[in-house]
């Protein structure tokens, strides 16, 4: 067809062109010849001006003939005729069969022109000439451009019109008043013209000229293989997309589905796997394609090569990686990968691996045949899970977290835990080390956050599928046996990434069942915080959800101190959701990209795995008030006051003291901070209340037990703030009172007090037979007070100067007396973590450097991956 | 009181020898039925070569048969034992001829080559001395085992055997009862050891090398306990080693139940740190130690307590005296039953009063004397007694008074005068500033901001 529009164009123009000319030429009698051949071309677009367009014409070109030229007219009309009549036949023929070779067809159109010439010469006809001339060169340029060489008839034309152009030149000299003046200008346009591509094709003529005959041989023999392997070219693709988009369609309608037989089944194959990827590829129909030829599919490899095909075309069926595949798409995706597995463990005989010796695609093959007696086959079962796995990912990171369809879409993923772990029995049969890891991962991914009620329906899915897997919740006494038993898997394979993220996993999951001190003493012991800048961004969300579930777990537990030093690292970055891959963060001062965007989307958890955000901010909150508000009593200078522990907290602290007027608490915070006011007050009854309205608590599981153990809490450290805040104003201080105050035991005020004395927060002792505490407070003076003040800035100073020096002289370098440390290194800093963490619980308030260094590393980090 | 005993747990850290003396204090005791004690010993006998003692255990135990399966197993240890002999005898006589002891220099491939041309000596026959000091040990001749491992050690230059001669001499001092030799010995295995710690990550096997250091480690912390028991300057030492970074974290993740050596090692260092110079002087680390103890105490409460380590819980950290003397009794009787420290009791029990006046003098202003006694475990005669002694024998004899008609203590204790904790504060500096020029000077950066440093803290000194 394009072809067509192409001619047409082509002699559209070309008629425009002469027409420009006849314009130019006065109206000259050759021109409108010229035109003549012409115009039929356009005629086809034209048909109804045709006649009277062209009879006009003619009739001018006889006027111009008679007027000028005797002999002219009367064989210019009948060219023209014929050139008119030969012209339509063939516009005829190229209507009625189309293809004639695009290059038969200029073959003879050059050859038209050529006669044209011819006769234009023996009237002397320049202008003609001219013109004709300039046909045929556009011709040949075309034939060019299609890279096919020069046909000899143009080197022929060329060659003779030189000879001829030499001879009118010759005869014009002798006889100079016979010519008009366009014909002249004609002439000498026209030898230029012909010099010019004369020289250009000089060679071709050359030959030409020696050798006419072999020349045109030489040329016939380049062009016939062409002109015969062409057609075929043509018709084959042609044939292709013929028998694609036919088949389809009549699969469509279910003329044509017998055609899908056993034997066919690797040419069709080929086919599909030949279209994929295609930009026009229509994805639905490969599917079908391929679910019929599962359908005619009898032999063991054909089935494996079949539903290869097929899961791969399913998984290609979603293009965008924006969107989430189908959930019938995946679900059927989920049912032939179970399919598969299940073949390849009942066929020992039959391997899929993803790297084999080359085989014959289209060549039915069977165990028998094998050198040693195994089949194999390239593809991947694990990436298919893999996959399988990730896109289910996807669509609950797509869906409403809050509809009915997440849920129905969660049901899914026992469906999924049971493929899982049939690949898992599929690699621990096979003895495939490294796949299996990946699978035990997977499948560790699916349960480390779960509660035990949820592990166990999952478990209990996979009991029922009856699957023999070796490690499962009936060999294990418990699920956190499970989960450990699954760990220590990965521990003991090779892949350290693996071995990483079980870890973290281990670690979340102890964190998770409150389990604390196991918890943190696996993270510190397997240094992971040393290296977990270099880690994938993955691994690091995995490492902060550990973090924080282990303050979380601290937190429950009644570790207020732990718990408030674990969640300070995250809370300072404010970026709580970023950090944990449970939102987006907004950015104030920059956008993100699109792809940025995506990424960021792409690593999101979904919903049900999140760790509550509120949550885990008034646990943290909390736990600062806890410790901060005692702290904050404690300390009377301003200069002293600035060394805040929870930076987040005390800032919000500051803001809610400069309100001016505070209504009813509404939110967590207004909750907390109200509470915080109320224990600096005294007040540690209301402060209680406060804490215990808090509604989010519910989402604890235990949350009796953790709001009686915040009373406790509270009850002690309002006991403690109230002393440092009020100790100034009384002398003495009956003990009785103070337990009737804040409703202790006897023995827990005395206990708090005493220790308060031992470690000289409180200037006063104790009077046993009064029962009072006896306070012995210094009123420092100015100078006193500036004394101390220098004196720690000087020893803080010299401390800065240790640390630079350190720095400079590189860390591990040690120097001084710090040299103790060089024997077993590793274990020394996993002390200096430990007595950090003491240190801590004594209330120094060291900052948590290497966390704190970590969550901003890993911002670093995410912005660099950005 | 059998559930604070601890020779369970530490049994299996010991060498079948070491065990011994263990399980005899354990039928002194009587913590557990002696028909028990003499089956375990039994058991634990039947390995070794030390036949005699095994008859003599088994007719303990099966009074009627007398048994006749020992004679082949006497046989062919008299039989090994001379074969043994007869291959180390060579290299012992070349080693005690006085011009070989000359020549042998520090070098060992020196010695052995000199040995070799001379003597004919090869390094089969050089472990046959191991071998032969090996069997000496199964069959219970420490001392002899003893020296034969000493001249293969002073020999060899296997590394491996060289290693396990050094245990196998530790546990031969240990058992003859050489604690001074046994203290050198155990000093150089621990450089041993740590140098091979030090070393390892160069190795290229390093992954299985912290696994096997904390073993060691772990095995040269129980062993040692011999010796800081036993040793008279042990104790100190005792907590200089179990302080330190490395073999701490050994016993926080390995063994914790060691923590109560540690604590009541501890407690008997107050003598060590309140009369100064009667020993040699003491690291910051010992001084320390109560507070440093305590803090682990804490720290790994969640694995390991018992009632020493309460009693240090319940003392400081809670402050609860009541508490901390019900654990002090308790704890009292853990230390009399136990192996190690059961000649302790006594002094235990005096520094752990000690401690406990210390804490409640400190906090309170006016004391009844006899509750006070009562904290003590005392009658009031005695408890008055014992406060005389202790305001007389301390630097609480400037703020403490007793007042006999109230019976009463009376204790005043100035606060600290300002200049006095400016001084505290910036005590040090001087000294680490000059550290810090040192270091310096080293590396040869001079920083004129550090070395300007000097004067400031001077000023802040005064």
């Amino acid at each position: 067809m394009s072809r067509f529009f192409r001619q047409a164009a082509d002699s559209d123009s070309e008629s425009s062109e002469s027409e420009e000319s006849l314009l130019s030429s006065d109206e000259d009698a050759p021109a409108a010849k010229a035109a003549a051949p012409a115009k039929p071309a356009m005629s086809r677009f034209l048909r109804t001006n045709n006649d009277s367009d062209s009879s006009s014409s003619e009739e001018e070109s006889e006027e111009d003939g008679d007027s000028d030229e005797d002999e002219g007219p009367k064989e210019v009309k009948p060219k023209s005729r014929f050139l008119h009549d030969s012209d339509e036949e063939e516009s005829d023929e190229d209507v009625r069969r189309v293809p004639k070779s695009a290059r038969d067809k200029r073959l003879e159109e050059m050859e038209a022109t050529g006669k044209s010439m011819d006769n234009a010469l023996k009237i002397n006809d320049w202008i003609a000439i001219s013109n004709e001339y300039d046909k045929l060169t556009r011709l040949v340029q075309r034939q060019q451009n299609v890279a096919e060489p020069i046909p000899p008839f143009y080197i022929r034309t060329l060659s003779s019109l030189e000879t001829s152009l030499n001879t009118a030149l010759a005869k014009e000299k002798e006889a100079k008043k016979k010519m008009n003046a366009s014909n002249a200008r004609a002439l000498t346009a026209m030898k230029q013209k012909v010099r010019k591509t004369v020289k250009e094709y000089e060679k071709e003529i050359k030959q030409y000229n020696d050798d006419p005959e072999a020349f045109e041989r030489e040329w016939a023999a380049l062009a016939t293989p062409q002109v015969q392997a062409r057609p075929e070219a043509v018709r084959r693709p042609a044939a292709g997309e013929g028998e694609d988009d036919d088949d389809f369609t009549q699969v469509g309608k279910g003329g044509k589905a017998t055609q899908y037989t056993a034997e066919g089944i690797y040419k069709n194959l080929q086919a599909i796997q030949e279209a994929r990827g295609k930009k026009n590829t229509d994805r639905t129909d490969q599917i079908r394609i391929l679910e019929r030829l599962l359908e005619v599919a009898v032999t063991t490899y054909q089935r494996i090569r079949v539903l290869l095909a097929l899961v791969s075309s399913r998984f290609d069926y979603n293009a965008s990686i924006a969107s989430y595949m189908p959930i019938e798409m995946w679900s059927s995706a989920q049912r032939e990968i179970d399919t598969l597995i299940g073949i390849l463990t009942e066929n020992v005989a039959y391997s899929v691996q993803e790297v084999t010796e080359d085989y014959d695609d289209l060549v039915e093959r069977s165990p028998e045949e094998e050198k040693d007696g195994i089949v194999r086959i390239r593809g991947s079962i694990i990436s298919f899970v893999d996959r399988l796995d990730d896109e289910f990912t996807r669509s609950l990171q797509n869906l409403d977290p809050h509809g009915t369809e997440y849920v129905d879409r969660l049901k899914d993923e026992k469906g999924l835990y049971c493929t899982i772990c049939r690949a898992e029995v599929l690699y621990e049969k096979k003895q495939l080390p490294e796949p299996l890891a990946r699978v035990v991962m997977r499948r560790l991914e699916h349960i480390y956050s779960k509660p035990d009620a949820v592990l166990n329906a999952l478990e209990s899915a996979v009991a029922a599928s009856e699957l023999t897997i070796s490690l499962s919740l009936a060999s294990q006494p418990s699920p956190s046996a499970l989960i450990n038993a699954l760990c220590v898997h990965l521990y003991k394979s090779g892949n350290s990434v693996l071995r990483t993220r079980a870890m973290l996993s281990h670690i979340y999951h102890h964190a998770f069942h409150n389990d604390f001190y196991t918890a943190r003493d696996m993270l510190l012991m397997s240094h992971l915080q040393e290296t977990v800048y270099s880690m994938d961004v993955g691994t690091q969300i995995l490492y902060n959800r550990a973090v924080v579930q282990l303050g979380l777990c601290a937190f429950r537990s009644g570790l207020i101190k732990e718990a408030q030093a674990i969640l300070q690292d995250i809370f300072t970055t404010q970026r709580v959701k970023e950090l944990l891959a449970q939102g987006v963060h907004q950015q104030r001062f920059q956008t993100l990209t699109p792809e940025q965007e995506k990424a960021e989307k792409q690593r999101q958890l979904p919903f049900h795995m999140h760790i509550n955000t509120e949550l885990l901010e008034a646990a943290f909150l909390v736990s600062s008030m806890l410790v901060e508000i005692p702290l904050l009593a404690s300390i009377d200078s301003e200069e002293q006051r600035r060394k805040a522990i929870s930076k987040p907290f005390r800032r919000l602290l500051d803001f809610a003291d400069r309100q001016v007027f505070t209504g009813p608490p509404e939110s967590t915070r207004d909750h907390i901070m109200q509470a915080s006011k109320a224990l600096q007050n005294g007040q540690w009854e209301q402060c209680r209340n406060l804490i215990q309205e808090i509604k989010i608590w519910s989402l604890m599981p235990e949350a009796t037990s953790v709001k009686e153990m915040l009373a406790k809490r509270i009850q002690e450290e309002g006991l403690r703030t109230y002393l440092f805040t009020f100790a100034a104003h009384y002398k003495t201080l009956s003990l009785a009172l103070l337990q009737r105050t804040f409703s202790l035991d006897h023995r827990v005020v005395n206990s708090i007090v005493s220790r308060m004395i031992w470690s000289e927060e409180l200037p006063a002792s104790l009077d046993q037979s009064a029962g009072v505490i006896v306070f012995h407070r210094v009123e420092l003076t100015r100078p006193q007070q500036l004394a101390q003040i220098l004196a720690e800035k000087v020893g803080a100073m010299v401390e800065q100067n240790e640390k630079a020096l350190d720095f400079r002289l590189g860390g591990s370098a040690g120097w001084g007396d710090r040299a103790d440390g060089t024997k077993g290194d590793k274990r020394g800093e996993q002390t200096q973590e430990r007595r950090g963490r003491g240190e801590r619980r004594g209330g120094a308030s060291t900052r948590g450097g290497r966390g704190a260094r970590f969550a901003q590393g890993l911002g670093s980090q995410m912005t660099k991956a950005r | 009181m059998a559930e604070y005993d601890l020779t369970r747990t530490i049994i299996p850290y010991l060498d079948r020898h070491l065990a011994f003396p263990l399980l005899t204090h354990l039928h002194e005791s009587g913590l557990f039925a002696p028909e028990q004690v003499a089956a375990t010993q039994y058991e634990l006998a039947k390995g070794t070569n030390m036949v005699d003692y095994i008859v003599s255990l088994y007719e303990q135990l099966n009074p009627v048969q007398r048994s006749q399966m020992f004679a082949a197993k006497r046989e062919k240890a008299v039989s090994t034992n001379e074969q043994l002999q007869q291959e180390a005898q060579a290299v012992l006589d070349v080693i005690e001829n006085p011009d070989v002891a000359q020549a042998l220099r520090q070098d060992k491939n020196q010695n052995l080559t000199y040995l070799k041309d001379n003597y004919g000596l090869t390094l089969e026959q050089i472990t046959a001395l191991y071998n032969f000091g090996k069997f000496q040990y199964t069959y219970g001749n420490y001392s002899g085992a003893a020296d034969y491992l000493y001249h293969f050690r002073v020999l060899s230059t296997d590394v491996d055997l060289n290693t396990s001669a050094h245990w196998g001499k530790l546990a031969s001092d240990i058992l003859t009862g050489k604690w001074d030799v046994a203290l050198e010995e155990l000093n150089t295995l621990r450089e041993a050891l740590d140098t091979r710690a030090s070393a390892a990550p160069l190795a290229a096997a390093a992954h299985t090398e912290p696994l096997s250091t904390l073993h060691s480690r772990t095995w040269l912390v129980h062993w040692s306990l011999f010796v800081y028991f036993n040793h008279p300057a042990g104790r100190t030492l005792l907590l200089e080693t179990f302080l330190a970074p490395a073999y701490l974290n050994a016993i926080q993740s390995a063994s914790p139940w060691v923590l109560r050596y540690v604590a009541v090692a501890a407690v008997l260092s107050r003598k060590a740190q309140t009369t100064p110079g009667a020993t040699a002087p003491t690291s910051s680390r010992v001084r320390h130690a109560i507070k440093e103890v305590v803090k682990i105490v804490q720290l790994e409460e969640y694995q390991y307590s018992d009632p020493v380590t309460r009693f240090l819980k319940e003392l400081y950290v809670e402050f609860d005296f009541e508490a901390a003397q019900r654990e002090l009794q308790l704890a009292e009787r853990a230390v009399a039953n136990d192996f190690f420290l059961s000649e302790f009791r006594e002094e235990f029990l005096d520094n752990a009063r000690y401690l406990i006046s210390e804490a409640y003098c400190r906090i309170h202003q006016r004391i009844d004397i006899a509750d006070l006694s009562a904290r003590l475990n005392l009658s009031p005669e005695e408890g008055e007694k014992w406060i005389v002694n202790l305001i007389r024998d301390t630097r609480m004899a400037a703020d403490a008074k007793i007042d006999l008609e109230k019976n009463v203590i009376e204790i005043n204790r100035p606060a600290l005068p300002i200049y006095q904790s400016v001084i505290e504060k910036t005590r040090g500096l001087s000294i680490r500033t000059q550290a810090l020029g040192a270091a310096l000077s080293r590396t040869g950066q001079q920083q004129a901001q550090q070395v300007q440093e000097q004067p400031a803290v001077v000023e802040g000194a005064r």
